[in-house]
């Protein structure tokens, strides 16, 4: 039972990401790569405060206002910079925040990351801790789900359908875009934040490229755009990515025969979406 | 009181020609860390510029030539020189499927959709990597390599053959590109691929040539890392992302601007961790990795256009 509620803690960890970014990169076709360098900074600067100062509160602030700065500055980029520019741009933004925590090891310990970290305040036990990952992710399926069906949802649409026109009918690209990336940026706190209170270590492996592609996969295997879609595609994904250590392999094959097995997961998923990830624009 | 004036004078001797020597050590790593960057983003620029594709699984195909060299000729015990070029036709085929299966399907859709395409290619591939050849350093060459000095900075026999081959292999293809027939088609193909085919010119047996032609120059720059130092699949990603940045720095689709920003990213990286900056401190080795990077964000924010940017022709 206890491998159960772990499987839901971590589905409940990866599901306000995926869904902010299905926002993003799915329904707005904003071509950005760098959630987890949101998250990175987000998840740092929230336990090296809670560390310098041990005030849980000062630490949330200070993790969501990193978390508020950085998407900010990738909403910024995203208006300022052509499409594949933003996707090359944001991949650089997020190796080169990751390359500060690997080699400013005096203040976040490097390649060791920072162990022992507290237990969330509440609740202690996993089933406990499980099922508040459980309401919370209940709440934020529903949340996005609203925001999704708002004018909101129907703005970020257009724009990634036609600019010029969207324009023309008043919807302000700016405005959209900063909000879009503000709400991932709260996703990446929700998301990120549990997750290292649950394993107790902030790891920058955690952070690295393949962790990017596990994002891409779960958007567009779970239909870009959909609320639920990327819920059920986080759902089998996750546990599919557990589930897999218990094949009967030596690690030093399972690991590629992992990334090979998503490789071609993310493949195929492109190649049935070919016609919707990236749609052609429409004419009359 | 003058043999102490003596040794002093020495003293300084010996310091200026030390700090000489580090820099021209620090130049000669930057001409051999630059041709490796050189021949992978020279291709890649081609690529772009004709196709305006990402192909995020370069630095894996550069790896698999590398590899496959290595594999030939450490494994098998075949000689040098059909081992390396084993390790090209496989760079070539390979790149050939990337395009047949990850690119050419997806990018009359969208343009972007290879960028995900190869993205998973790049997965599927470092997981057939590191199964195959294991995650262990591997050299085509092992052991101690013959140095000798140059202007003060030492150089293996190897690394000046590796530099050489590269000058020829750009200037070859200098002359191909720029005085050729076929270079010309080549050049046609990349200014305005529809006005081309109207012309004559077989466009999409070019776009397949250009493809497979990055892939053998990626190929090239597997076999180099393979010589002068180790390969290990932690590689691929930091390879890509050098081309990438040499390619947006010198303008997307300028083969020449791409290559020239290849060499000042790679001394530029060189310079970064070798001086001692302000007689203060050094940086960190592990920064060097950043510079490629930033060099994206400053051009992308500075100067979308690079700075060899292509002025378009008009009628």
């Amino acid at each position: 039972m206890a491998f159960v509620w772990h499987l839901v803690i971590l589905i409940g960890t990866w599901l306000p990401g995926a869904l902010t970014y299905t926002m993003i990169f799915g329904k707005g076709k904003i071509l950005h790569f760098g959630p987890l360098g949101v998250s990175l900074m987000t998840s740092y600067a929230t336990f090296l405060t809670l560390g310098a100062t041990g005030s849980y509160p000062i630490a949330v602030l200070t993790g969501l206002g990193s978390a508020i700065a950085i998407s900010a500055v990738f909403a910024w980029l995203s208006l300022r910079l052509e499409p594949d520019g933003f996707g090359i741009m944001s991949i650089a933004v997020h190796l080169s925040v990751l390359s500060v925590v690997l080699n400013w090891s005096s203040l976040t310990r490097g390649a060791l990351g920072i162990p022992r970290l507290p237990r969330a305040p509440f609740p202690a036990s996993q089933e406990g801790f499980a099922l508040v990952m459980v309401v919370m992710c209940i709440v934020w399926v529903l949340g996005m789900w609203l925001l999704d069906r708002s004018s909101f949802g129907r703005k970020i649409a257009a724009l990634a359908e036609h600019e010029w026109h969207s324009a023309a009918l008043g919807v302000s690209r700016a405005r959209v875009h900063f909000l879009a990336f503000m709400v991932g940026a709260l996703g990446a706190l929700f998301g990120t934040l549990p997750y290292h209170h649950y394993i107790g270590l902030l790891h920058p492996n955690d952070y690295q490229f393949p962790g990017l592609i596990f994002f891409v996969m779960l958007v567009v295997a779970g239909k870009p755009g959909s609320v639920f879609g990327v819920t059920i595609s986080t759902i089998l994904l996750v546990l599919l990515k557990e589930l897999l250590r218990f094949v009967p392999l030596p690690p030093d094959i399972l690991g590629p025969v992992r990334l090979i097995l998503f490789g071609v997961i993310l493949f195929a998923a492109v190649w049935y979406r070919r016609d919707t990830l990236f749609p052609k624009q429409r004419t009359v | 009181m003058l043999s102490s004036t003596f040794a002093l004078a020495a003293l300084r001797w010996t310091s200026r020609r030390l700090h000489y020597s580090s820099h021209m050590q620090l130049f000669a790593n930057a001409l051999i860390a630059g041709s490796l960057a050189a021949l992978i983003a020279g291709g890649l620029a081609l690529v772009y510029g004709v196709l305006g594709v990402f192909n995020l699984a370069l630095g894996q195909l550069a790896l698999t030539g590398g590899y496959v060299t290595w594999w030939l000729h450490q494994v098998l015990d075949l000689p040098l020189f059909p081992s390396v070029i084993g390790g090209l036709i496989t760079g070539a085929l390979m790149t050939w499927l990337t395009f047949e299966v990850f690119v050419n399907p997806f990018y009359k859709h969208h343009r972007f959709l290879p960028l995900v395409t190869t993205i998973a290619w790049s997965m599927i591939l470092d997981g057939l990597i590191l199964l195959v050849f294991e995650e262990r350093p591997r050299s085509i060459l092992p052991g101690l390599k013959k140095t000798f000095e140059i202007f003060g900075a030492h150089i293996s026999v190897e690394q000046c053959v590796l530099i050489a081959l590269t000058l020829i292999a750009l200037v070859v293809f200098a002359y191909v590109f720029h005085c050729t027939p076929f270079g010309r088609k080549l050049r046609a193909v990349v200014q305005h691929d529809t006005a081309a085919l109207s012309l004559g010119i077989n466009a999409p047996a070019l776009h397949r040539f250009i493809f497979i032609l990055s892939g053998i120059f990626a190929g090239a720059g597997g076999i180099f890392i393979g010589i002068d130092q180790n390969l290990s699949p932690t590689l691929a990603f930091s390879l890509t992302i050098k081309a990438y940045a040499a390619i947006i720095a010198g303008g997307k689709g300028n083969i020449w601007g791409a290559i020239i920003c290849a060499y000042l990213i790679a001394t530029l990286e060189q310079l970064l961790v070798g001086i001692h900056w302000f007689g203060v401190f050094y940086v960190p080795a592990g920064y060097q990795q950043t510079v490629a990077l930033l060099f994206i964000i400053i051009f992308l924010l500075c100067r979308p256009s690079g700075i060899f940017a292509a002025r378009a022709r008009a009628a």
